[in-house]
């Protein structure tokens, strides 16, 4: 039977990734804080990977933009938005994708399927540098993060509540890890970018809040607080803290056994274990 | 309607490297050709690289920002963000969407 063992929450810059993929200087500490993780994704031994995200106008724009969908496909590839990081292919779970998505459109979540798909970077960063690390199939979840209407904070953690019951419901033999890919608080190319480079974090302590409520465990309280207008103030990429909602939804709400912010970076690292 | 066709060229941008080499060689033409339609005043916009202009007639920030990662209209990275902070000087001087200083809480 299908058991959810862990969870992760990362950011995916591509461009630390890049450095990260080259061995540049600068970004040691994202070094030292991918392969804290990567240590607790190993002990995890996981088989499937369901990696919550916010596709970045690649896989979704002319003929739909799904609120939420699941990639079901025996294999996918990227990236298709940053030709320079690693080129990476990947074998997905399509079995237990499959599973997963009757079992929530079943529970009234309308959960569409992408049976051809690219990765983009928010899943080959992470990917590259952390995830390869072990040897396990991908699950892509898409939550509408960026493009608005985004879907409600309450709504992803149901979302995350109706994959856990799908995963725990299958007698697929798996362990899964969850892991959510994005920010807090990030601007790319808006008015709210820094003063040295076309990117932003208009709202750090947004960010480092979150990353204290969720060190408390306390999930409920992020839910209640990530309303349109702080996403919105927290500048145009913050949608990306659904991502992790739906992850937080998978499980119990506990304190992480490793969690630390990057405040300029509106972003944080965590790991939560969830079963030996 | 359509500054969705702005926020088209810029995705495609990111996704069709035959685009791209389009817009860098003839970009008026490759514009032209863009579908759906660009009106006149997008379409010269977009020539001219006014990316700030663009920004307050509703297009993706996101999307407007790979014209300056893909070097098109006279863009870079840097010169992207010089014209988008020239365009919005005000408000980031009134303010709170001035980064990393808005005190929340």
């Amino acid at each position: 039977m299908a058991e959810i063992v862990g969870a992760l929450g990362v950011p995916h810059n591509p461009f630390v990734a890049l450095a990260l993929a080259r061995g540049d200087d600068g970004v040691g500490e994202a070094r030292r804080l991918y392969d804290a993780l990567a240590s607790e994704l190993r002990a995890m031994k996981p088989d499937t990977i369901v990696i919550v995200t916010t596709d970045h106008y690649n896989l979704f724009f002319e003929v739909s933009v799904p609120i939420f969908s699941i990639g079901i496909a025996e294999r996918a590839a990227g990236p298709s938005d940053y030709p320079l990081l690693p080129r990476v292919d990947v074998a997905l779970d399509a079995e237990l994708a499959r599973e997963i998505q009757a079992s929530v459109v079943a529970e009234d979540f309308d959960v569409g399927a992408s049976r051809e798909l690219e990765l983009d970077h928010t899943i080959t960063a992470p990917l590259c540098s952390m995830l390869g690390t072990v040897d396990a199939a991908l699950i892509p979840l898409y939550v509408s993060g960026s493009m608005h209407p985004l879907p409600s904070a309450r709504r992803c953690f149901a979302l995350g509540r109706a994959v856990r019951r799908a995963i725990e419901g299958s007698s697929l033999a798996r362990r899964v890890v969850v892991v959510a890919s994005g920010a807090f608080s990030f601007e790319v190319g808006g008015p709210r970018m820094s003063e040295d480079s076309h990117v932003g974090v208009p709202d750090a302590a947004w960010a480092v809040h979150v990353t204290e409520l969720l060190a408390g465990g306390e999930f409920e309280r992020v839910v209640a607080e990530a309303t349109p207008a702080q996403l919105e103030a927290a500048g145009n990429a913050s949608g990306e803290l659904l991502d992790w909602l739906v992850m937080l939804g998978t499980f119990d709400a506990r304190p992480p056994v490793f969690i630390e912010a990057q405040a300029a970076e509106g972003h944080s690292f965590a790991a939560w274990r969830l079963a030996p | 309607m359509s500054v969705y066709a702005v926020d088209k060229v810029c995705r495609r941008v990111v996704r069709e490297p035959e685009f791209v080499e389009a817009l860098r060689a003839d970009p008026e033409r490759a514009l032209r050709a863009a579908q759906p339609p660009l009106t006149d005043e997008e379409r010269e916009l977009l020539l001219a690289g006014d990316v700030g202009r663009l920004g307050r007639m509703g297009a993706s920030f996101f999307l407007l920002h790979q014209l300056g990662r893909f070097e098109l209209f006279g863009l870079t990275l840097p010169e992207y963000a010089a014209r988008i902070r020239a365009e919005y000087a005000v408000e980031r001087r009134a303010s709170s969407l001035h980064p990393n200083q808005a005190p929340r809480r």
